[in-house]
């Protein structure tokens, strides 16, 4: 048996699988000819099944976003593999990567810049829709935005606000509704509560959960904040300087006043 | 509409306070046209005092600059001492001439600065930027008047250009089709030497521009998507920089007029430049009042259009 048949028969379960995962950032010395590596993500594996969320929590500085950013390659990591579905989408085609970008969606953590500022949210919530050309005509568009808005507990009397009208949690709303609108089995939630007030993140952080249990939707969830991890994920994997360094059931990972284990 | 008609108030009442202060300062200025006369022993002092009065030099400024203001508004701009004709038509021609040469300048060298700024954007400090970033140091710190002087040099020594004028004696009798190629041949290096000493300037900003916006997060988002980067930047990163490019057009409008002075004077095109430059020597104040009102004008008009442009291309302005 092949390693790569044993790779996939060991990941088929999974809906994503990140192996051995290595991030390096160039940059050049303005005084010396030399070019300066500095490692953002360490060998760093983990999986994540359908319908379940795991926490990346870590401090600043530990590559969380880095991480993030590979998952939808904003970033081409230096070595590793991505496998979504069994397949590493580092290999992919542009038209297979294509189809998997449907299914993968990140969701800023800063709302207030992530969403065009000379959109509505019609647009904002369509645009995906257009990108991809998941829908044909403008009245499926139409359709499918509202019926998304709704999902998000965003009223249609918004849709044809823009960003700087609406609230922080309204805000994020819409990048969340603007994720769902290809119905996505994977969301990547970079600091997504963090900018956001104590009873706006708990309505998020609820549409979130809730959302999970209609649309069996994975998170990776990228946050500092542990209580919120341990709210909202089935695993959590601390991250230290690159590396994951521990991996674990919430109750695990955080001690009993929800504190990273040392 | 209402706007706009705001917009263009606001202009006609700058356009007076430009007026009244130029008039002022220029009047403040010591000597005048007939200064020169007093040195003539033949012209005694009572010729150059009636020569004042026949052309109201004696008068206060207040009574003098309400005269001009009504002729400005007949279009006449006052009088010419140098030329003894009105004003105005003294200046059309010349304006004529120098839109010629700077409109096709300006629109050349936003075409240049629009595709090459971006593709500096598009690939900050990789060798084309750095390539890019020295090139247009270079122009950037090579005075107007020296690339006057350089292609001075080069149409004498290569004899390949007209050293200057807009005809050639030959050309200037020629039906309006013959004259077409003769013009095009004598534009060449004063719209050549324009366009060195714009461009530069335009390729900075366009690249800081888009540059600002490429690393905005919903342009990630964008990328996220997998979008290409054509449409990343057509659809996503002009739009938003626009606003600061749409308000550099409106300065660039604003300039046509007094952008090419320099150059007209070195390369001998009988634009503004040269009327300029001979009536500020000869202190014929109403040729320098007529030119700088026309340049604020063009100021005035390039930022009206620009924020009409802005207008248009800007949802949350009109929002406001």
């Amino acid at each position: 048996m092949t390693a790569e048949v044993q790779n996939h028969l060991d990941t088929s379960r999974e809906l994503l699988c990140v192996r051995e995962l290595s991030l390096e950032y160039l940059r050049r010395n303005p005084f010396a000819a030399v070019r300066i590596e500095t490692a953002a993500l360490r060998d760093v594996s983990f999986d994540l099944r359908t319908g379940e969320t795991l926490a990346l929590v870590g401090p600043s500085g530990s590559g969380k976003s880095s991480l993030a950013r590979c998952l939808v390659l904003l970033e081409r990591p230096s070595t590793g593999r991505i496998l979504y579905g069994g397949q590493d989408i580092l290999t992919l085609s542009p038209d297979a990567l294509k189809a998997v970008r449907k299914e993968i969606h990140l969701v800023f953590q800063d709302s207030a810049s992530a969403l065009n500022p000379r959109r509505t949210v019609e647009q904002l919530v369509a645009e995906p829709l257009v990108i991809h050309d998941a829908a044909s005509g403008a009245r499926k568009i139409k359709e499918r935005v509202a019926e998304v808005l709704d999902q998000v507990e965003l009223g249609n009397s918004w849709r044809c606000h823009r960003p700087r009208e609406l609230s922080g949690g309204q805000r994020q709303r819409v990048a969340i509704a603007r994720a769902l609108v290809l119905r996505p089995k994977l969301l990547i939630l970079d600091e997504a509560l963090s900018s956001l007030d104590l009873s706006a993140q708990a309505q998020i952080a609820n549409l979130l959960l809730d959302l999970q249990e209609r649309h069996s939707l994975a998170y990776v969830y990228v946050t500092h904040d542990v209580r919120m991890a341990g709210c909202l994920a089935h695993e959590v994997a601390l991250l230290d300087a690159g590396r994951i360094v521990y991996r674990g059931l919430p109750a695990e990972v955080l001690t009993p006043n929800l504190q990273p284990v040392s | 509409m209402v706007r706009v008609a705001r917009r263009i108030l606001h202009g006609l009442l700058l356009l007076l306070g430009v007026s009244t202060l130029s008039f002022v300062l220029v009047s403040a200025a010591p000597g005048n046209f007939f200064d020169e006369l007093k040195l003539n022993p033949q012209i005694s002092a009572s010729t150059v005092a009636s020569l004042k009065m026949a052309y109201g030099i004696d008068k206060p400024w207040p009574v003098r600059y309400e005269r001009w203001l009504r002729s400005a508004l007949r279009g006449e701009f006052g009088y010419s001492l140098s030329y003894r004709c009105p004003v105005g038509t003294l200046l059309w021609p010349r304006a004529q001439n120098t839109l010629l040469l700077t409109s096709l300048a300006t629109l050349l060298a936003w075409m240049i600065a629009v595709p090459w700024g971006i593709l500096e954007a598009l690939n900050r400090g990789k060798w084309l930027d750095r390539i890019g970033g020295g090139v247009t140091a270079i122009f950037l710190a090579i005075p107007e008047l020296v690339l006057g002087l350089l292609f001075l040099l080069l149409a004498a020594r290569t004899g390949w250009f007209p050293t200057g004028g807009m005809f050639s004696s030959h050309g200037a009798e020629a039906a309006l089709l013959g004259k077409l190629p003769d013009l095009g041949i004598h534009l060449v290096l004063p719209v050549v030497a324009l366009v060195f000493g714009a461009a530069p300037l335009l390729i900075r900003y366009v690249r800081s521009a888009v540059a600002a916006v490429l690393d905005a997060p919903f342009i990630e988002a964008a990328r996220g998507h997998g979008l290409s980067t054509t449409r990343i930047v057509y659809r996503h990163a002009l739009p938003a920089a626009a606003n600061s490019l749409i308000s550099l057009l409106g300065f660039s409008i604003g300039a046509l007029l007094s952008t090419s002075l320099i150059i007209e004077v070195v390369l001998d095109w009988p634009g503004l430049g040269p009327l300029v430059l001979e009536s500020l020597l000869a202190r014929d104040t109403y040729v320098v009042m007529a030119v700088v009102m026309l340049s604020s004008v063009f100021l005035v008009t390039g930022n009206l259009l620009a924020d009409l442009l802005l207008y248009a291309s800007d949802p949350r302005i009109r929002t406001v």
